[in-house]
């Protein structure tokens, strides 16, 4: 795709969980990992897929389209008055922005250009280059930690969490703006003992804060729609309540630990 | 900067507090209590208009109100701490026989079997009515009002198209009188004034002796309310006379001795005030019928009596909530029939009684106070559809209190109503409103804003357009499609036409021509109502009728502007979009094949392929230009319009005398729907039209941002009467701290940068999302908001939905 055409499947606005402020937050197709409880499933694929409509399943529609970069940029511009107001900007998620990186980049700098702020929520898996590339265009770097054992990692995203340890540990020295997110899988790295491996893996590193975002099967029904398999299939969401041990644990090791 | 009183509440409990329990019991029995209907005011009212039928108008009124206010029942309720009851029991309407009899003799055997706004009658009672009905036919202010339509604007009175039905049938209210000067002089205060400008007048001057009727008639009504408080006092003490417990012997002494105080004089504690509010708030409700009779800002002209009582060791902060939501109480226990015509167009049966408070000082300095906490701590205990609460917003409205305002929308009773500041002064001073007048403005029944005490009634019109209407009319070559009757200059037929210009310009044409009779309507009702039912009492209460020696209808008041009231505004700009998109831009729809099918109501599969189409057009309320542009560009031909005209006050004393725009369609727009064929923007027929300047329902599918947006391009300057928007928010959202927050930076964001007028907010219960569940395709604006996720409501599995279902009883 040229460098100013974006693949994306939503632009939402008035996000209020994606960075500071108010938020409009982009979602680009495409995505390296393949996480099990991924709640945004036909992301991952960077070509245009069909997906049933959900108020009328006979029907097939594009799960996604072209934008180019000065339609991105009108329709985040439209809110403005909202970011100035509140401190908040335009948010690139995915999907991973990374994949579509020369678009990403191109966009945030835009963004920057016209004075806005700006995030990117990422998986950190990325080459280097690209990672440092979009690192330095961006304001607030938000990466997930998916799990702190390089097997399990591989197991429930099918990749290794080398490369985006190794990209937050350069982001962390080169003083960018970041915030690490754990998605707090039951059955996965929801037990107390994850809670203090991921400390013993972080601190160390100088993340002193980590957000927590606990399992929601909010993504369920789009499994469905796109006819693929759910290996998280009537796991029961986690609650806020539900994590007060794991949080105290995170305390106890250092690290402390929100939602 | 105000103090927060007694914010820290027992983290158990609520976070208001809960009322004391005689006021919860008392709650209580109010909603379980059934409205009725009360003809002792019928009555009364027939024997004073026989009586005095020779007196001039306004005196036969002022004797009306002293003889009902003498004869009626009264009592007072073992919970109570204030005395004043409208009728012979709680939550029973008076019937006001003087405004209409057709509806009430025709409907009496209806009254317990209406679907919504049920009302129990005996039959005695019913035998009354019907043994003075005689008396009223040909005689009422609706005989008067219909006699003074002309045929061609009756006509549309007739069809529907223009709804004034509230103004011939009832008095105007939609005003709050100067009780600021109520509380200080006592209306003992307003008689001296009366009586130094009676002897003042030169009776010879044919115009001062008709000024001596007037202050005549004042004197009558203020010693009748004056007397009335008076029988109160005395039933206050016959009752402590044989009250066995002590505690209540003690406060029923008290209120004796309140009443035989005030409203005659200055009022010197906070009871004293709160009671002589309150009678003259009753009084001005068993005067007149009309609703929207409001209490201005509160919190402004009681603070003084609150803090001076808390100085003085008098009260304490949870004493003072106890006697606003004694109040509140009181102010729920007023009801109103209305016909069952217009009741569908006020739902529920509402008085719109609205109390506001915040707002600036004439300094423009945050006026927050003490009792403006008080003040949202009792409605919130109280939580009732009465009173109407708005909070006045402006940019120096505090974090804290706007957070308290958030916690009172939680409770999830569509309280407060936000009105702004920003918008609304400038332009009032822009309409040759005073500065310090301007920023003394409060909130009028719902949306709608007047200066309390210094402006006439009905600061919003009651004259409904119905938009959608308009336009078919003026597709329809001027004829009216359901009843085939010509009723406008014929422009051109839709069928006929080869580019959308030319709808613009048949729109143009109607819509002008149909305020224009909406002017002429709103004028025959107010010559009726100036000649037939003037409020004495009203009158002398409001600036600056007594120095003027006229009652408000024939421009006593300082201001006087009245606004028609637009329905419909979100499917006039629908329509029009999805026209342009469909019939012009892409031409997938033919001109024939759409008129066609809103005269089928989309039935057959080409119909439901159009209707679809029709659907997926660009729909206002998501900040798209292609819509708002044509629906803005639409709406500034009938404002243009209304802007030319006069009311009936102009040049007779007031600054003003003209027209604005509003919106506040309360809930008009389910009857005005109901006879609406089927519209452009893809709506069946019968089904209601959108809200207010809200987006038709479900059509903003991009979230609250996109609405305000979409709100902002309209000529909000220009709408004084009102730009009424209605808001969801999911229960989610409210839960956190920090995206409450959010969301005051969000209405932040819409007043001091967008211009907003006025914003409220239903939190989404769970009906709503049951609903949501069995018909997803009409809660297509409800979003999910998670970190990194995007999807809405419908988007989600059942499972998932239930579990959100069940934690949203949770957060309520």
């Amino acid at each position: 795709m040229p460098e100013d055409v974006g693949r994306i499947f939503d632009i939402q606005k008035f996000s209020l969980h994606d960075g500071p402020g108010i938020r409009t937050v982009v979602f680009l197709k495409g995505c390296p990992m393949g996480c099990a409880w991924c709640s945004n499933p036909g992301s991952r694929k960077l070509r245009v897929l069909p997906v049933r409509d959900p108020d009328n399943p006979s029907v097939f529609t594009a799960d996604s389209r072209d934008y180019s970069i000065d339609e991105v940029i009108r329709v985040c511009l439209q809110d403005l008055p909202f970011y100035e107001e509140s401190g908040g900007g335009v948010t690139l998620s995915g999907g991973e922005a990374m994949v579509q990186h020369q678009f990403t980049t191109r966009l945030l700098r835009k963004l920057k250009a016209r004075g806005i702020h700006t995030a990117i929520e990422t998986t950190g898996y990325a080459s280097p280059g690209i990672f440092r590339k979009i690192v330095a265009a961006v304001d607030l770097l938000i990466i997930d930690v998916k799990h702190h054992d390089r097997k399990l990692h591989k197991q429930w995203t099918t990749v290794s969490n080398e490369l985006p340890l190794r990209n937050l540990a350069w982001a962390l020295d080169a003083g960018a703006e970041v915030l690490v997110r754990i998605p707090v899988i039951p059955g996965v790295n929801a037990r107390c003992e994850d809670a203090e491996a991921f400390s013993r893996l972080l601190a160390p590193l100088g993340v002193r804060d980590v957000q927590l975002l606990p399992f929601h099967q909010f993504g369920e029904r789009k499994y469905e729609l796109l006819g693929w398999d759910y290996r998280m299939s009537g796991v029961p969401p986690l609650h806020e309540e539900d994590l007060t041990e794991y949080v105290r644990t995170f305390d106890n090791f250092g690290v402390h630990a929100f939602f | 900067m105000s103090t927060l009183v007694d914010s820290t509440v027992n983290v158990e409990g609520p976070h208001f507090g809960r009322l004391t329990p005689r006021m919860a019991a008392w709650r209580e029995e109010l909603m379980e209590t059934p409205q009725s209907v009360c003809v002792e005011r019928a009555m009364l009212t027939t024997e004073t208009y026989r009586q005095h039928q020779g007196e001039p108008m306004v005196l036969r009124r002022a004797l009306m109100l002293k003889n009902v206010l003498e004869n009626m029942s009264i009592f007072i309720e073992p919970a109570t701490l204030i005395c004043g009851n409208q009728a012979s029991a709680n939550r029973a309407a008076p019937i006001m026989p003087e405004y209409a009899m057709d509806w009430v003799i025709a409907e009496l055997d209806e009254f317990d079997q209406r679907p919504g706004d049920r009302f129990t009658i005996t039959e005695d009672a019913k035998e009354q009515l019907r043994g003075i009905a005689p008396y009223w036919e040909h005689n009422t202010l609706k005989d008067r009002g219909l006699s003074l339509m002309p045929p061609a604007s009756r006509q549309f009175y007739d069809l529907g198209i223009i709804h004034p039905e509230g103004n011939i049938t009832s008095g105007d209210a939609h005003i709050a009188v100067y009780y600021e000067r109520v509380l200080a002089e006592g209306l003992s205060g307003y008689l001296a004034r009366t009586a130094a400008l009676l002897a003042a007048l030169d009776l010879t001057e044919p115009d001062q002796l008709r000024k001596s009727f007037f202050y005549r008639s004042v004197h009558i009504a203020l010693t009748a309310v004056i007397d009335f408080a008076h029988r109160y006092s005395a039933l206050a003490a016959d009752l402590a006379s044989c009250e066995p417990d002590e505690a209540r012997r003690a406060e029923l002494v008290e209120m004796s001795r309140v009443l035989a105080k005030v409203p005659e004089h200055p009022a010197d504690t906070f009871a004293e005030a709160v009671q002589a509010v309150w009678l003259v708030q009753l009084t001005l409700q068993i005067e007149s019928n009309g609703h929207s009779l409001s209490y201005g800002r509160f919190d402004q002209f009681m603070n003084r009596f609150y803090e001076a009582d808390l100085e003085a060791g008098r009260i304490t902060p949870d004493q003072a909530t106890e006697l606003l939501t004694n109040l509140w109480l009181k102010t729920m226990t007023l009801a109103k029939i209305r016909g069952w015509s217009h009741t569908r167009f006020s739902a529920g049966g509402p008085l719109y009684q609205n109390v506001t408070v915040g707002g600036q000082t004439p300094e423009g300095l945050d006026a927050v106070n003490p009792l403006s906490y008080l003040v949202l701590r009792s409605v919130a205990q109280t939580r009732l559809p009465q009173p109407n609460l708005t909070v006045r917003y402006h940019r120096g409205l505090a974090d804290d209190f706007m957070m308290e305002c958030i916690e009172v929308m939680r409770l999830g009773f569509g309280m407060p109503a936000f009105n702004s500041d920003e918008v609304i002064i400038p332009s009032l001073i822009n309409k040759g409103v005073e500065k310090s007048d301007a920023y003394n403005y409060s909130a009028i029944g719902c949306v709608e804003v007047a200066v309390p005490g210094k402006w006439g009634y009905r600061c919003t019109g009651m004259s409904f357009l119905n938009f959608p209407k308009t336009l078919l009319t003026a597709m329809n070559n001027g004829v009216d499609p359901k009843s085939g009757e010509l009723i406008a200059t014929p422009v051109k037929s839709f069928t006929a036409m080869t580019n959308f210009d030319e709808l613009m310009e048949a729109w143009d044409v109607t819509v002008r021509e149909f305020q224009r009779h909406a002017v002429i309507l709103d004028s025959a009702c107010d010559i009726a109502l100036e000649e037939n039912v003037a409020d004495i009492l009203c009158s002398a209460l409001v600036e600056d009728c007594l120095g003027r020696g006229k009652p408000i209808k024939e421009g006593g008041a300082v201001y006087d502007f009245i606004s028609g009231l637009q329905v419909g505004i979100a499917n006039l700009g629908d329509s029009l979009a999805a026209i342009k998109k469909c019939v012009f831009d892409d031409r997938t729809i033919t001109s024939t094949e759409l008129w066609d099918a809103l005269m089928n109501d989309f039935a057959g599969v080409r119909g439901k392929e159009i209707q679809a189409a029709l659907a997926n057009a660009p729909k206002y309320g998501n900040d798209d230009d292609y819509v708002d542009e044509l629906l803005v560009q639409a709406y500034d031909s009938c404002i243009d319009e209304i802007f030319k005209h006069h009311n009936t006050r102009y040049g007779r004393g007031p600054i003003g005398g003209g027209y604005y725009a509003g919106t506040s369609s309360i809930s008009a727009n389910v009857p005005q729907g109901a006879s609406t064929m089927a519209t452009p923007d893809g709506r069946n027929a019968g089904q209601p039209l959108a809200e207010g300047c809200s987006p038709s329902h479900g059509a903003d599918t991009h979230g609250p941002t996109a609405v305000f947006k979409s709100v902002s391009k309209l000529d909000t300057a220009r709408i004084t009467g009102g730009v009424l928007l209605n808001q969801k928010v999911t229960p989610q959202v409210l839960a956190k701290e920090a995206d409450r927050k959010k969301l005051i930076l969000l209405l932040r964001t819409f007043f001091n940068r967008l211009d907003g007028f006025h914003v409220q907010y239903n939190v989404v219960d769970r009906a709503t999302l049951l609903d949501a569940q069995v018909h997803p395709e009409r809660h297509r604006d409800l979003i999910v908001r998670v970190a990194g996720y995007s999807a809405f409501f419908n988007v989600l599995s059942r499972a998932t939905q239930d579990d959100i279902i069940a934690r949203t009883e949770q957060t309520l």
